[in-house]
């Protein structure tokens, strides 16, 4: 059966279609070049109608990578990443990936499919109820029961997905709907976005009014400036106020990391200079932040003397967890465009907080001769200069990207903030170079981190996918023994990878270039040859395994009270 | 303290377990439910909820509630009744 079959009499009667060709065609409808999948049972007619499409699909290995790259795919472009898989365990494996793009806010279409709609419910083979399990994770849900309704699905899955706050949408199609024919129409309806209301003239003349009385500003950046593409609007926001600014782990980039009036990532591990200035702070401008407890520390104790201005673009997040003096929900662009105060007088508020900066700036004259991870980092992103995106796994590698390297933008740095998701690294490096192949993306992971989803080391190989990759090796689970040293009494449990694989003889069995290095002598001309690699690569690099991340703040406690090494 | 919740939303599959997830993961215990379909027009869900610590806010769930895709309107009530209230 062919996907697209007119009827003999077709200049009476539309033609018809299948609802996988409907699929395809949404998709294309919808600007869709890449998807990322892992075929099955009863996603069988999609990737039936697939071949002859201009859609690329990116075959993975797992269906968690599937998720995880298109997640990345989206951060980097804007727009809604897709992930495709089978019904049963290839929808329980995208599980992770659709969590993680709900817990950051990222568009995602996750398309599964189902079993025929006479056997759903009866616990037929690879039966699961994917709608079920992703209710709580997923901004809203479709079963299509009707192939013809497969235009208008979709259509709205994409606007819901890219609209307001962003999240991840699935449609879940059984078998029999996308084998089912229906009479081809196109999609005639209004599926777009609604504009966000902007808040009262009154209340962004209130907000104007502190930030022109206060005496001790901070802008607090969160992720949601890069979600909405905001950051030019708050570069300049900034340009106006000249208002030193922190940001949290996704709002590194914002404002690009080496401005003079960035204090660098306030909270668990941010800078002393930044938590400080929050500390002392009488009026806070969160931008695109929600109060995370990664961020706030001990939230009673977070900015005790400030009011607060929350801008957001959604407005459940506005005085969810402290209450705003100024809350204006809507376009954060716009919202910061018409925000034109008289420049604040906080001359020597701004020089306190530039030499606070520098009296706390981080230290890379580490002692011995090994490898030191930090100042390898910083090395790597400022010789990849602007094109430079750093794909992050979880664990003390992730902290010390986030501290240490250079960021022009928010897109520069991808991270499984909200979820923590630990092989991220590696699928959301392929994401990011199929959204920009011309990007030096590098996948900074650990020894614990690489082995959730090594296996798409196959995927860079079968599609010369050039990521580089930077993994630092402490045979250990680095960021749990540093809490187990410090939190539990040195009692260490479960961390101990002393069995790990060679990991360069590993990836160059999979077909990478590969190679070690434990000196720093040997880091320089390390760098050049990751740099300078054409295809994918792996550098291996063993650091101390007694390595921490400093500072930190204790959990439960201020960021005020931060301990240093 | 006690509330209803009236929440007005579009009828769809899976809409009622949508609603009545969120308010339970956002800390609320669901006490009651009443629910009534208005001919042709949005359906209407009563949930009367209880917040499980003292940390939950009922306005802060009614935004969460209201974000929900389908969902048209939330009206909230406080209730008093000896039948829904629990010893503090």
């Amino acid at each position: 059966m062919t996907a697209f079959s007119p009827r003999p009499d077709a200049a009476a009667a539309p033609a018809l279609m299948t609802g996988a060709a409907a699929v395809v065609r949404a998709l294309e409808d919808a600007g869709t070049d890449t998807i990322f999948g892992y075929p099955g049972g009863a996603i069988m007619p999609v990737y039936d109608a697939l071949p002859g499409s201009k859609i690329r699909h990116v075959l993975v290995r797992h269906e968690q990578a599937a998720a995880l790259a298109a997640d990345a795919y989206a951060r980097v472009t804007g727009k809604a990443g897709v992930c495709l898989a089978t019904s049963g365990p290839g929808a329980t494996n995208l599980v992770t990936g659709i969590a993680n793009a709900f817990m950051d806010s990222v568009p995602l279409i996750a398309i599964t499919g189902q079993t025929p709609t006479p056997l759903m419910g009866t616990d037929a083979f690879q039966e699961i109820d994917t709608f079920g399990i992703t209710l709580p994770i997923t901004k809203h849900s479709f079963v299509v029961r009707d192939a013809a309704d497969i235009p208008a699905v979709f259509a709205e899955a994409f606007a819901l997905a890219t609209s307001g706050r962003p999240g991840p949408v699935l449609i879940d199609l059984p078998k029999d709907v996308t084998q089912a024919s229906f009479p081809a129409h196109p999609y005639a309806g209004d599926a777009g976005k609604s504009g966000a209301p902007l808040p009262s003239q009154a209340m962004i003349e209130h907000a104007m009014a502190l930030i022109e009385q206060s005496e001790r500003p901070v802008l607090y950046i969160g992720g949601g400036v890069g979600i909405a593409r905001a950051e030019a609007a708050l570069r300049s926001f900034q340009a106006r106020t000249s208002i030193p600014a922190v940001a949290t782990l996704k709002g590194l980039g914002a404002i690009p990391t080496d401005h003079p009036d960035f204090l660098g990532m306030l909270g668990m591990h941010g800078t002393r200079a930044a938590n400080h200035a929050v500390h002392d702070s009488d009026l806070l401008i969160c931008t695109g932040a929600r109060f995370d407890d990664r961020a706030t520390g001990k939230l009673d104790t977070f900015a005790p003397g400030a009011k607060i201005i929350h801008i957001d673009a959604d407005a459940s997040e506005i005085s969810k967890l402290r209450n705003a003096d100024a809350p204006l929900a809507g376009d954060m662009a716009a919202i910061l465009d018409a925000l034109q105060p008289a420049a604040p007088a906080i001359k020597v508020w701004r020089e306190t907080c530039r030499t606070n900066a520098v009296k706390w700036a981080m230290d890379y004259d580490a002692p011995g001769k090994g490898v030191f991870a930090p100042a390898l980092l910083k090395a790597i992103s400022e010789r990849a200069g602007d094109k430079f995106i750093a794909a992050c796994d979880v664990g003390q590698h992730q902290m010390w990207v986030a501290q240490h390297c250079r960021f022009s933008r928010p897109q520069a740095h991808l991270t499984s903030a909200g979820l923590g998701t630990m092989g991220y690294g590696i699928p959301a490096g392929i994401g990011a170079l199929f959204a920009e192949p011309d990007s030096t993306v590098v996948t900074v992971t650990g020894d614990g981190s690489i082995m959730m989803n090594i296996h798409e080391l196959a995927t860079l190989i079968r599609y010369r996918v050039p990521l580089k990759i930077v993994l630092l090796d402490n045979a250990q689970l680095g960021m749990v023994r540093q809490w187990q040293e410090l939190f539990f009494e040195e009692n260490f449990s479960e961390i101990d990878l002393y069995d790990n694989p060679d990991f360069a003889e590993l990836a160059r069995s999979f077909g990478l270039e590969a190679f070690t290095i434990d000196r720093r002598d040997e880091v320089d001309g390390a760098i050049d040859r990751l740099l300078a690699a054409k295809g994918p690569i792996l550098m291996h690099v063993r650091i101390d395994p007694k390595e921490n991340v400093w500072p930190l703040v204790p959990p439960g406690a201020s960021n005020a009270d931060m301990m240093e090494a | 303290m006690t509330h209803r919740l009236d929440i007005d939303f579009a009828r769809a599959e899976g809409a009622v377990l949508r609603l009545i997830g969120l308010v339970e993961r956002k800390g609320f215990e669901v006490c009651a439910i009443d629910m009534a379909e208005t001919g042709e027009g949005p359906a209407r869900l009563s949930l009367s909820v209880t917040a499980r610590d003292a940390g939950r806010r009922i306005e802060v769930l009614s935004r969460h509630v209201e974000k929900v895709y389908g969902v048209t309107a939330v009206h909230r009530h406080e209730i008093h009744s000896p039948y829904l209230e629990r010893a503090s």
